[in-house]
């Protein structure tokens, strides 16, 4: 079953073509350049640069689809490559309401002018099959076993989900306040580290092995409940950081960042560990661009060898962050349930989408 | 019901009625039967005073003397869940008065009880249906299954609409001295005027449905303008404001700059300006068009709304608040 995806929830703008888990082609244009100066996500440009460039990066991807599929050259590539498609899908939500749009918009407008079907997909869905996606030669071959747990860690989310069968979530926990990595864009931010923040505190943690010297809060850890909280730690983190001079924050500035990432790290794991208690699941499943973070991985392979469980990632790095392909993965599973946009001219985007409005399944 | 209970109150009977704190205990509070009744009811010491509900200022002003600066001050508290202390005229049950002849007055903003205290044209006395010395109640299973039978034999109609959010009692302020003193601190605790101190997460909530209840119109985009430095409560206050309007998951919107979420009036957009580092991109936004009655905006980091403010003061009603950190456990909030 071969699907075009779009995804443009935030700052990429990205098309995929896949079939089934396999991903026959994938562009993105990342806009990360582009908010650099402004320490984050702009929403205004965000739009603009996704009107400009989504038209270039479908065709880049269609070009890719069309080189995989036949050596002979085509005189009209979107006829040709819309012939081989059976499905459009698009993400719906969450993500910034302006950039959602553009991708809606030219997803209703290939469907209508193709005549295919139309596949609404949630964004967090994506982050966790990312993980069974596969490269065009249908590697690596891992079967997706139920139940497990789903643990989506991402600039914008962080949430633990137990899945019993596909496209069926029950949300365990979830951040009241700040996502994990948005904590540490904004530690990075105080010290004046750039953004994104996450990989340079990764880098500069490791230079000290990780140290945890600071001892900061965990949020939430003695409460019974699955939910995660950040604020709390990055007001701890804010608060000694005024008590330093400029000099001590230098001198002590990567173990500074360790300790920090520690605390984060430790509130999820922890908080994974409770799920896995809790449920009797041991499979795990992660997600999302923190998970690019080699030491937060080392984390979750020790969580699930101290349980005799096992943990999957995205097999490829273009796969943690946001990308369309992993929309097409979910999408397929949609459509052998036969879940389509009822009234493709009428799809919308939801903003705040979760998991939970979705599956219809609540949380207790 | 509303006549069912005119009715009883006017024979002098008591009534359990669900306020904006705590299941009342409600009588008439110009009949002395009915007050002694009461009292009987509660054990309570005589001489201890009983606050009572008006359900306007102009009643408010039959019933205590105020002066002009204790005006400006209570327009300012009220409605909301403060009872102030004040120099009674004599026109309730003296018994309900302090030895020193002031009164309590609450002013609630709970139409239930403003409604009632309006048809009955009478203030009603606002006391905790707890016997005196004991926890108030905020089911009347618990309450019943606390009382006595000669007790509860003493009721003379019971409304019953289930469990109560768990809202403290309210907070007292005795406005007879030069200076102003909180005699009882509930979830509002005041510091001086339009200025509260928050001691948890909870209470900043409650501080924030508060002043967003004394702003709200129908007529007016509201504009809540945030200030204060990282960890002093912002996102904790749009969580408040949130609940207040129906709106459960209210997360921090740093990453995408704003969220929107539909509300009964309209939209609810909640903004973090905390990643923008230009002036000028604020006006690429179309903040204009969020600016219809209806819909309420919340900025975080509102300081970086310099460029804008003038096109929100013309379009909106604008409330600023600054939040600042006392101590790890103490917030200070300030509106205006």
């Amino acid at each position: 079953m071969i699907i075009l995806s779009i995804d443009t929830s935030c700052d990429e703008t990205s098309v995929a073509i896949t079939d089934g888990r396999k991903v026959l082609a994938n562009a993105i244009y990342s806009q990360v350049l582009l908010h650099k100066k402004w320490g984050g996500v702009v929403p205004s440009i965000a739009k603009r640069a996704h009107e400009e460039k989504i038209d270039l990066v479908i065709e880049e991807c269609l070009h890719k689809f069309n080189r995989s599929q036949t050596s002979t050259h085509c005189t009209n590539l979107f006829i040709t490559c819309f012939k081989n498609i059976d499905y459009i899908a698009v993400t719906q939500g969450p993500g910034l309401a302006i950039a959602l749009e553009v991708g809606i918009n030219k997803a209703k407008e290939l469907a209508k002018k193709y005549k295919k079907k139309l596949i609404a997909v949630n964004h967090l869905e994506g982050h966790i099959y990312s993980a069974f996606a596969q490269n065009s030669a249908g590697n690596p071959q891992r079967e997706i076993e139920f139940p497990f747990l789903a643990i989506i860690v991402s600039g914008g989310h962080t949430e633990i989900v137990l899945m019993k069968d596909h496209l069926n979530y029950e949300v365990l926990g979830e951040t009241v306040d700040d996502a994990a990595g948005e904590a540490l864009d904004k530690a990075a931010k105080l010290l004046g580290l750039g953004y994104p923040g996450g990989p340079v505190i990764e880098t500069l943690a490791a230079q000290v092995k990780n140290q945890d010297l600071d001892h900061f809060p965990r949020p939430m850890l003695r409460e019974k409940t699955l939910d995660m909280s950040y604020s709390g730690l990055k007001t701890a983190f804010y608060y000694h950081l005024k008590k330093l001079t400029e000099k001590e924050k230098n001198q002590q500035l990567k173990t500074l960042v360790s300790s920090f990432q520690e605390a984060a790290f430790d509130v999820l794991i922890k908080k994974t560990e409770s799920a896995i208690k809790k449920t009797g699941v041991k499979r795990l499943v992660v997600g999302g661009g923190v998970i690019a973070n080699k030491r937060l991985r080392n984390l979750f392979r020790a969580l699930a060898k101290n349980h005799q469980g096992e943990v999957v990632f995205p097999p490829y790095k273009y796969l943690t962050g946001d990308n369309a392909a992993m929309i097409g993965i979910v999408a397929c599973y949609k459509a052998q349930k036969n879940v389509f946009a009822e009234n493709p001219d009428q799809l919308d985007r939801l903003p705040r989408m979760t998991l939970t409005s979705l599956s219809g399944v609540d949380k207790n | 019901m509303q006549k069912q209970i005119i009715t009883v109150l006017k024979k002098g009977g008591l009534v359990i009625f669900p306020s904006d704190t705590v299941y009342g205990l409600l009588a008439d509070a110009t009949n002395e039967q009915a007050v002694k009744k009461l009292i009987q009811f509660k054990n309570r010491p005589w001489g201890k005073p009983i606050s009572v509900f008006v359900d306007s200022f102009l009643m408010l002003e039959k019933l205590v003397d105020v002066n002009n600066s204790q005006l400006s001050l209570l327009k300012n508290l009220l409605p909301g869940p403060f009872t102030v202390i004040l120099k009674s005229k004599g026109q309730v049950v003296s018994l309900l008065e302090s030895e020193k002849k002031t009164l309590g007055i609450r002013l609630p903003s709970y139409p239930f009880i403003t409604d009632l205290v309006k048809s009955f044209g009478k203030p009603i006395t606002a006391t905790s249906a707890n016997l005196a010395g004991r926890p108030p109640h905020y089911s009347v299973t618990s309450l019943f299954n606390s009382l006595p039978k000669q007790k509860r034999d003493l009721i003379d109609l019971t409304v019953d609409v289930g469990d109560l959010p768990h809202n403290k009692t309210s907070t007292i302020v005795d406005l007879t001295e030069p200076e102003i003193k909180m005699l009882r601190k509930g979830d509002l605790v005041f510091d001086q005027k339009n200025s509260f101190i928050s001691q948890s997460p909870e209470q900043t909530k409650k501080i924030a449905q508060y002043i967003f209840q004394k702003n709200f119109s129908s007529e007016k985009p509201l504009v809540f303008i945030l200030q204060g430095e990282l960890g002093t409560g912002k996102t904790v206050f749009a969580k408040g404001l949130g609940e207040q309007l129906g709106l459960e998951k209210i997360i921090s919107p740093t990453f995408v700059i704003y969220y929107e979420y539909p509300i009964k009036s309209g939209k609810f957009f909640h903004f973090d300006l905390y990643q923008i580092a230009d002036k000028e991109e604020l006006e690429n936004f179309k903040i204009e068009k969020m600016l219809v009655p209806g819909n309420i905006l919340c900025f975080e980091w509102g300081e970086k709304s310099s460029t804008i403010i003038d096109l929100l003061k013309k379009k909106a009603k604008v409330v600023y608040v600054e939040m600042e950190y006392i101590n790890e456990k103490e917030r200070r909030i300030k509106y205006l």
